[in-house]
């Protein structure tokens, strides 16, 4: 195990010198990367992450100091000048960004990007770069090597993009690569294929990797040792496992007890949150980066500090040995926190019948929502998930009123709704409230947060009165942990989850019966996107309103939703109760997606189906299946030709496929997530 | 508001051109009143007086008039001129380039040609044309026609200030909340295109200036014996070697301003497109 690392970061310190003050970006950081090991590195954001890569590679502003080593096979970089560095930038440390469409020149060939890293850094000509392009290309698995160096970024899929990113990073043959938040990007399955990829690449050319990433379930596919940073340090440094079970910075802890993972559901636990936020450090300060917001802080964390070895390999800043310190804190509810007797009221809601949403002019349409059906009873959470242009968001707006669907009806409590807004009472106005993924957009910069949640009162409910509202709001503002403070605050004044938690205010601010979110958390931090949707269960048991949950993230939907419809072109793959599509999915796709989520405890294994390829063209119309181009359990041409039926294999959980339900039924095993 | 004071302190380009600006603000307010000559008033016995002679500062031209006074008293019209000029062009274009935009389509499309057609002339050709026709210049048709000449420009920009927050959530989340039109493009989308509008009320100032001069120095500005910038150039011009000053001080007068808020309006779009 021990060799001679590749890359050996020693006290290195990075601080941002601005007008008024230095902030400390990174404080000591020390870590080591051996030959063929990956690094993950996990923190929210503000942790500092890029800013350590940005120190590698010395691409750090000019207002900016660093000091401490970095040996990279010996020599150290700090003392390098920037002609020295461009030996080591590319050809010996290689990088790839988060996104590969802005780090792609759209205006040439793929071809000559590749080839471009080739002649510049091997002195190659132009006929062996391409060569060598050609051969990199399908090393990364893709299928066309020849045809996709004649095309341009545009032509290609966010997937394979990145793939080209990689392949640029890999032509040099580099001793480390640097992975910068790669597959943040992109969709789940995608990522899935990725990092197989990148793992394959890390053995097969016998590179180092530091990948760094904001999620830990990706980390660990990739990674054999993480490092926690927090507020520019490396706050515990180890092996993936037992960072996952045992680990011991309380900041560790609260993190991964902050996300949505396997075995966590709405029912029996409340997700962690951690009190305050990711506050800049300046110079003066001392101690462990952690104590502001550390449950369990005591007078020696503002002084004592530094790495201490734990157990073999396994380094943990905190100076008390947290696990063993304090017993295990399982966050559960108590028992009978599910109300059992509102369970029979089932009362709908919602009632989709076929609904179809074309964009796009005749023989360009794309098929946004192509026959959807769809109930829902009050008090329910629906989850909806799919990759990115299934639909999922097109079907949300559809019902908020945002546009018009192009047949079918939506109807709401006994009312035909399916028209847009303008035409809409202002009842239905009210009862359906929309929040969106980005709260920094959806919250007008110009308002104060009074003005941003006073208004729908006025206007829908026609509260006249202003010290009335105030009153409300401020009520409101409590229930979403927001102090009478925040009413004359301005959206930039806020956090993004600050942000967010005002958009549920003004959602909640009149009591609607249906609350449709779109991807609500997909923007923020762990621990922000915890207490969000802590507040969201909370808000839904006190109101008794119906969700749609919109998300891409399996994990989130699982941990939120009562039903889960899992999307795919428009279409519904399957539907049915969370434990009936989460734990034993039987279409393929539902399957697929599952497989490809990224779990927080490295111990689960799940099963190995890729999907290769992207969703078909939404513009051509689909007879048959929209899933079989890249079915693995394909039945044969009828899935081509024919569309599928639908399945019932419960009251409430079918699937629309061609297999036959008895071979659905009986093939679970090789489903969901083994032990 | 403080973050604009440090930025403007930094800004050594930004101080100069704003204290010429208020400079000639200052003289257009109380500078009449401090002057010992009116600008009609002829000094028969002291007619191309050179500078700093007989009590004129900057001399006398062919009729024994203060140059200094007619300075001081062309920067009220000019400077009252060009505000207005620039305030009516750009609320004139936010209004139909809000409505253009936010609406979309075939109005949209429209608009775009209409301004495409206004464009395509010389907004100097167009202000004289109507203002050959129209005769006698007051102070309201000048202005009237130059905000009018502008409007296509502002118009634009308004539009594309609108575009970018046209697709934004919070608009979408009015929309749903059953918001008018009207408020929806006054009220939620128009205090958040305020840092271009700014600008664009800044660089027409500056344009103003220079049109209301050119057109002046054309002979289709303000009459005499009102003083005006451009016309004092062309009325001396035949006496530019026998009587420099008279030609001169004008056109320092003219360049001076409009360097003084270009600067200035350089500095506005530095920090109010810098803002996000």
């Amino acid at each position: 195990m021990k060799t001679e690392p590749v890359l050996e970061i020693k006290e290195l310190d990075v601080a941002y010198h601005t007008l008024t003050d230095t902030v400390v970006a990174l404080k000591g950081v020390s870590l080591s990367v051996a030959k063929n090991e990956a690094l993950g590195i996990i923190g929210e954001s503000g942790c500092g992450k890029s800013t350590l890569f940005y120190a590698i590679m010395d691409y750090l502003p000019v207002s900016s100091s660093r000091s401490g080593e970095i040996l990279f096979k010996g020599e150290d970089l700090v003392v390098k000048t920037p002609k020295q560095m461009t030996k080591f930038r590319g050809s010996k440390i290689a990088m790839v960004y988060q996104n590969p469409y802005s780090s792609l020149n759209p205006s040439l060939t793929i071809g000559f990007q590749l080839e471009e890293v080739s002649m510049f850094h091997h002195g190659m000509s132009r006929k062996e770069a391409r060569q060598a392009a050609v051969e990199t290309l399908s090393d990364l698995h893709l299928g066309d090597a020849a045809g996709i160096v004649r095309r341009y970024p545009h032509q290609i899929s966010g997937g394979m993009q990145q793939r080209i990113c990689i392949a640029m990073a890999l032509l040099c043959k580099p001793d480390l690569m640097i992975l910068d938040e790669p597959t943040t990007a992109l969709d789940v399955t995608t990522e899935a294929v990725i990092l197989d990829i990148i793992k394959e690449l890390k053995d097969k050319y016998n590179m180092s990797l530091i990948y760094i990433s904001h999620d830990i379930g990706v980390v660990n596919k990739v990674s054999d040792r993480i490092a926690v940073m927090y507020r520019g340090e490396v706050v515990e440094f180890g092996n993936q496992n037992t960072i996952y079970k045992k680990p011991e910075h309380p900041y560790t802890r609260a993190l991964i007890n902050c996300m949505p993972r396997a075995g966590v559901l709405k029912e029996n636990t409340q997700l962690n949150t951690i009190p305050g936020y990711v506050s800049r450090r300046s110079a003066a300060e001392t101690g462990c980066p952690f104590v502001a917001r550390c449950e369990k802080r005591n007078a020696t964390c503002e002084e004592k500090y530094g790495m201490v070895e734990r157990k073999p390999d396994h380094f943990s800043a905190c100076d008390r040995a947290y696990a063993t310190d304090i017993p295990d804190k399982v966050l559960s509810k108590e028992a009978g926190s599910i109300p059992e007797g509102a369970e029979p009221e089932h009362k709908t809601i919602l009632k989709i019948d076929n609904l179809y949403k074309y964009y796009g002019p005749h023989g360009k349409r794309i098929r946004a929502l192509d026959g959807v059906d769809l109930t829902l009873d009050r008090n329910n959470v629906l989850g909806v998930v799919g990759e990115s242009g299934c639909g999922k968001s097109t079907m949300g707006h559809t019902i908020s009123g945002l546009m018009r669907p192009t047949r079918g009806k939506i109807i709401f409590d006994g009312t035909n709704i399916s028209v847009s807004w303008r035409k809409r009472s202002p009842e239905t106005l009210r009862d359906i409230q929309l929040i969106f993924q980005n709260p920094g957009r959806s919250l007008n910069p110009s308002f104060t947060i009074e003005n941003i949640i006073g208004r729908p009162m006025l206007k829908l409910l026609g509260i006249k009165s202003k010290q009335k509202r105030r009153k409300l709001i401020v009520d409101i503002l409590k229930k979403v942990d927001l102090g009478e403070e925040y009413l004359f605050r301005r959206p930039k004044q806020l956090s993004g989850g600050e942000m967010q938690r005002a958009a549920v205010a003004r959602a909640f601010s009149i009591a609607p019966n249906l609350l449709v979110c779109d991807e609500p958390t997909s923007a923020l931090d762990a621990s922000v996107q915890a207490s969000v949707l802590n507040l969201l269960v909370d808000l839904q048991k006190d109101s008794g309103a119906a969700y749609i949950f919109i998300s891409h993230d399996l994990n989130v939907i699982n941990y939120l939703s009562d039903y889960i419809m899992v999307m795919y072109l428009g279409r519904i793959c399957e539907y049915g109760k969370k434990t009936e599509v989460g734990g034993s999915p039987r279409h393929p796709y539902t399957e697929a997606l599952l497989s490809a989520v990224p779990d927080v405890d490295p111990s689960l294994k799940r099963g190995e189906i890729r999907l290769h390829g992207a969703p078909p063209n939404p513009t051509k119309k689909i007879k048959g299946c929209p899933f079989a181009g890249r079915c693995h359990r394909k039945v044969g041409s009828v899935c081509d030709t024919t569309p599928p039926p639908r399945v019932n294999f419960s009251d409430t959980h079918f699937a629309y496929c061609h297999i036959s339900p008895e071979v659905l039924n009986s093939e679970i095993s090789v489903k969901g997530i083994k032990k | 508001m403080n973050t604009y004071l440090l930025q403007l302190k930094r800004s050594p380009r930004a101080i100069a051109g704003l204290a010429i600006l208020l400079i000639w603000i200052f003289a257009a307010i109380a500078g009449p009143s401090l002057l010992s000559y009116s600008y009609t008033e002829m000094d028969m016995n002291n007619q191309m007086v050179a500078p700093g002679q007989e009590g004129h500062l900057l001399g006398t031209d062919a009729l024994g008039r203060d140059v200094f006074s007619r300075i001081i008293y062309g920067s009220r019209s000019i400077l009252t001129i060009a505000l207005l000029t620039s305030l009516l062009s750009s609320i004139a274009g936010i209004i139909i380039g809000f409505t253009a935009g936010y609406f979309g389509g075939i109005v949209d499309t429209i608009f775009l040609r209409i301004m495409d057609i206004l464009m395509a002339i010389p907004p100097l050709v167009l202000a004289m044309v109507v203002l050959g026709i129209l005769g006698n210049s007051t102070i309201v048709g000048l202005t009237i026609i130059v905000s009018i000449a502008f409007t296509p420009a502002t118009a634009r920009v308004a539009r594309g200030a609108l575009l970018t927050c046209k697709s934004t959530e919070y608009v979408d989340a009015a929309r749903i909340r059953g918001e008018s039109h009207i408020y929806i493009m006054f009220v939620e989308i128009l205090p958040n295109t305020i840092g271009p509008v700014i600008v664009e009320i800044t660089a027409r100032f500056a344009y103003s200036i220079m049109m209301i001069a050119s057109l002046g120095f054309l002979g289709v500005g303000l009459q005499p014996p009102t003083p005006d910038w451009g016309m004092m150039v062309i009325e001396n011009k035949s006496l530019i070697r026998a009587a420099p000053w008279t030609v001169l001080y004008p056109s320092l007068a003219i360049a001076s301003l409009v360097i003084a808020i270009s600067l200035f309006s350089d500095f506005v779009s530095k920090v109010m497109i810098n803002e996000d």
